[in-house]
């Protein structure tokens, strides 16, 4: 097909020795390979193989054809030979070139005049004439990234023959592996650009919340992203007058649009804040705001208000945010602000004609703390979510400690060290210190358990021979809570099959492959057994129970399982766990 | 688990005892096979097993299937409660010949 004007022997060397032996081409295979394998530079190395290949094979031209982006089109990617036609495109689904790329087989053409599938276009366009034809495709698996085609055998009989196929497929095997790491490598370095891009956005957003409040500054927060970049936020402004103007917002969505809308509403709210009287009107105004431009059904919940530190009462709007808690240290009880207004950037006038309303609250000596749901459905290391209910445990367990410690105690305690998030975590607390530093002791702790009835706990090498040990674990549980005989049998037989399949299927029977912890919790009237492994996680979807109507050893576990307990699904895991395989079994009435 | 193999007038008696699990079924598996090539007729005796997992009650099954095979006659004796509970979650209770003892599972092959 390409490469135009017939000239002579200065672009082919004869045939070493009138004809190359076995040992040549094993010889250039090698040198090739190992030049492919060492090179970075794609382009370079492509055109001196095609310059070698072509002197070796006494040929006169060749070239090399890559697969367009949709696959209709071959273009020229480097080329030797008389005639430069690097980046001609020719169709991938008809010539001769193109049957070898679809048919993914290499094809020796001693002339072209007798083939149906040659085109003359491309010569007619160069001038160059070409006679004869060795096409080798460059697969790789079941793709095949495009075709080495060769021209012009030069020399002795002018014909090509089988033997030339067969090293210029090899080649060409070689090629396409070395085209596909060039490829991959391109790729990495691509996206360690855009890693480096969004770290450096990472920082900018850093930037935007504000520094640490000094100890004796009654607001604190702390914002930890799930992501290098987050989609929530939190600001403090204090205001001459000495109030204090605070917000914590999560932007619906993750990564780097949801960072964009956020860096938007925050800068938002301190601009308009300025010139605010109250968050409902403050919000009112970032709603119209972000509708004016916002798109692509992007929103923000929001919690806005305005404290006055001098008598320990605050205004507090809610647009669409999990609601903050008042935690009042008379009564010890926890107060939910509930949300009272539609999410921001969703419409125009949403919160009707009164636009967002205000909630006055006096946190009489108290505290309030605004966080997002990246707390409250964050998994805790026992395999549930943290829900509200953990979050009020854990803000009353750490009341004793500084507010900048605190924040990070229980923010540390759904996020272990080294594992990132499943959600951006944003936690703020508002202080009332009118009255001096709130003080509060702590009931006892019993309590104030978040994993309230946890039984047992265990953790066992995942090896058949632990079996027993895990069945007399379930038995002494069971037996601890008053169940009996036959309840007790069940549900020792239903964690020993669950654990039969993470020995089996998780770690897939190797010895020593990890660990199976096992955690028995009450919950009033229900067991939960926890079944956590460490290997990789598994599809449930390809678990079933075997059909009973097929007898035959094996898949019987899952229906045991299935058949005596009340729930058992796969949970999502904690961070450190790869698998959270939960067993639940209301335990008899008649039990204390 | 321990197991012990007697024959009585031909046929292979297979007891078992104590816990039937992941452990020790591929044993108890062999142990069955074996006595399969052997004998035409097999009873197990499950009075003494306190626990019987599915790879346990798997390897009854396998056995089972090749007896059947084979023309050989296979049950389960004096099944004890906790195995019983597992076959009938399995809903094999019906699939197996099950003898109320090995005497009266001889009687009956007799």
């Amino acid at each position: 097909m390409p490469k135009a004007v017939s000239t002579l022997s200065s672009t082919s060397a004869p045939r070493e020795g009138g004809g190359n032996t076995t040992q040549d081409h094993l010889r250039l295979i090698a040198e090739m390979t190992r030049e492919f394998t060492a090179s970075h530079d794609y382009k370079t190395i492509a055109q001196t193989s095609l310059e070698r290949i072509t002197k070796y094979m006494s040929a006169e031209a060749a070239s090399l054809f890559l697969v367009g982006d949709t696959g209709d089109t071959l273009a020229c990617s480097a080329c030797y030979g008389p005639v430069d036609i690097t980046g001609l495109r020719i169709s991938a689904k008809s010539g001769i070139v193109g049957r070898a790329v679809q048919t993914r087989q290499g094809t020796m053409v001693r002339d072209v005049r007798d083939d149906a599938d040659f085109g003359a276009g491309v010569d007619a366009k160069t001038g160059f004439q070409t006679r004869s034809l060795l096409v080798a495709p460059l697969s790789i698996g079941h793709d095949c990234l495009g075709a080495i085609e060769i021209i012009n055998r030069i020399g002795g009989d002018g014909l090509f023959n089988q033997d030339d196929l067969v090293l210029l497929e090899t080649l060409a095997r070689a090629a396409a592996l070395a085209i596909n790491n060039f490829r991959l490598t391109a790729k990495i370095v691509q996206q360690e650009r855009e890693q480096h891009e969004l770290e450096l956005a990472a920082e900018i957003q850093r930037d935007l919340l504000p520094r640490p409040s000094s100890r004796d500054f009654p607001i604190h927060g702390i914002n930890i992203p799930a992501r290098s970049v987050s989609g929530d936020f939190f600001d403090i402004m204090p205001l001459p007058d000495g109030r204090i103007w605070f917000n914590v917002g999560d932007v619906s969505g993750k990564g780097m649009n949801a960072a964009l809308l956020m860096a938007k509403t925050s800068s938002l709210f301190r601009c308009l804040a300025k010139s605010a009287e109250h968050p409902g009107q403050l919000l009112n105004a970032i709603n119209s705001e972000l509708c004016e431009t916002n798109s692509r059904g992007m929103f923000v919940t929001m919690v806005g208000g305005l404290f006055d530190p001098a008598t320990g009462r605050l205004v507090l709007t809610n647009a669409g945010h999990e609601p903050p808690l008042h935690f009042d240290l008379r009564t010890e009880r926890f107060n939910p602000i509930p949300a009272d207004g539609p999410p921001l950037g969703i419409a125009h006038g949403i919160a009707g004609p009164d636009g967002y309303p205000v909630t006055e609250i006096d946190l009489a000596g108290g505290m309030l703390y605004v966080f997002t749901d990246g707390l409250t459905e964050a998994t805790t290391f026992g395999g549930g979510m943290l829900g509200i209910d953990g979050a009020r445990a854990l803000i009353r367990d750490h009341a004793e400690e500084s507010p900048d410690l605190r924040l990070k105690s229980i923010s540390g305690a759904v996020k272990l060290p080294g594992q990132s998030l499943r959600d951006d975590l944003t936690l703020l607390v508002v202080e009332d210190m009118s009255m001096g530093r709130p003080a509060f002791m702590p009931p006892p702790r019993a309590d104030l358990m978040i994993t309230d009835g946890e039984i047992l706990r265990i953790r066992v090498p995942a090896r058949p021979d632990r079996l027993k040990l895990i069945r007399a674990a379930v038995e002494q549980a069971a037996k601890f809570c008053g169940a009996p005989e036959a309840w007790t049998f069940d549900m020792t037989m239903a964690v020993d099959e669950a654990c039969q399949n993470i020995i089996r299927h998780a770690y897939g029977g190797r010895h020593d492959a990890g660990d199976i912890v096992v955690d028995f919790v009450r919950r009033n009237d229900v067991l939960e057994v926890d079944l956590m492994d460490f290997a990789e996680p598994v599809d449930p979807t390809k678990i079933k129970s075997r059909d009973l109507s097929e007898i035959r050893p094996g898949g019987l576990g899952v229906h045991l399982i299935k058949s005596v307990c009340d729930d058992a699904r796969f949970m999502p895991p904690p961070p450190g766990i790869g698998n959270l395989f939960k067993l639940t079994k209301r335990l008899p009435t008649n039990i204390k | 688990m321990s197991y012990e193999i007697r024959e009585v007038s031909g046929a292979a008696i297979v007891a078992l005892t104590g816990d039937v699990d992941l452990q020790t079924s591929p044993a108890v598996r062999q142990k069955l096979l074996e006595s399969l090539e052997k004998h035409k007729r097999i009873v197990v005796d499950l009075s003494g097993v306190h626990y019987i997992d599915s790879s346990g009650v798997a390897s009854l099954v396998e056995a089972f299937q090749v007896s059947r095979k084979k023309g050989a006659s296979f049950s389960l004796a004096s099944v004890s409660t906790a195995a019983m509970r597992v076959l009938s979650l399995a809903r094999l209770d019906k699939v197996f010949t099950i003898h109320a003892s090995v005497e009266t599972a001889l009687a009956s092959q007799g």
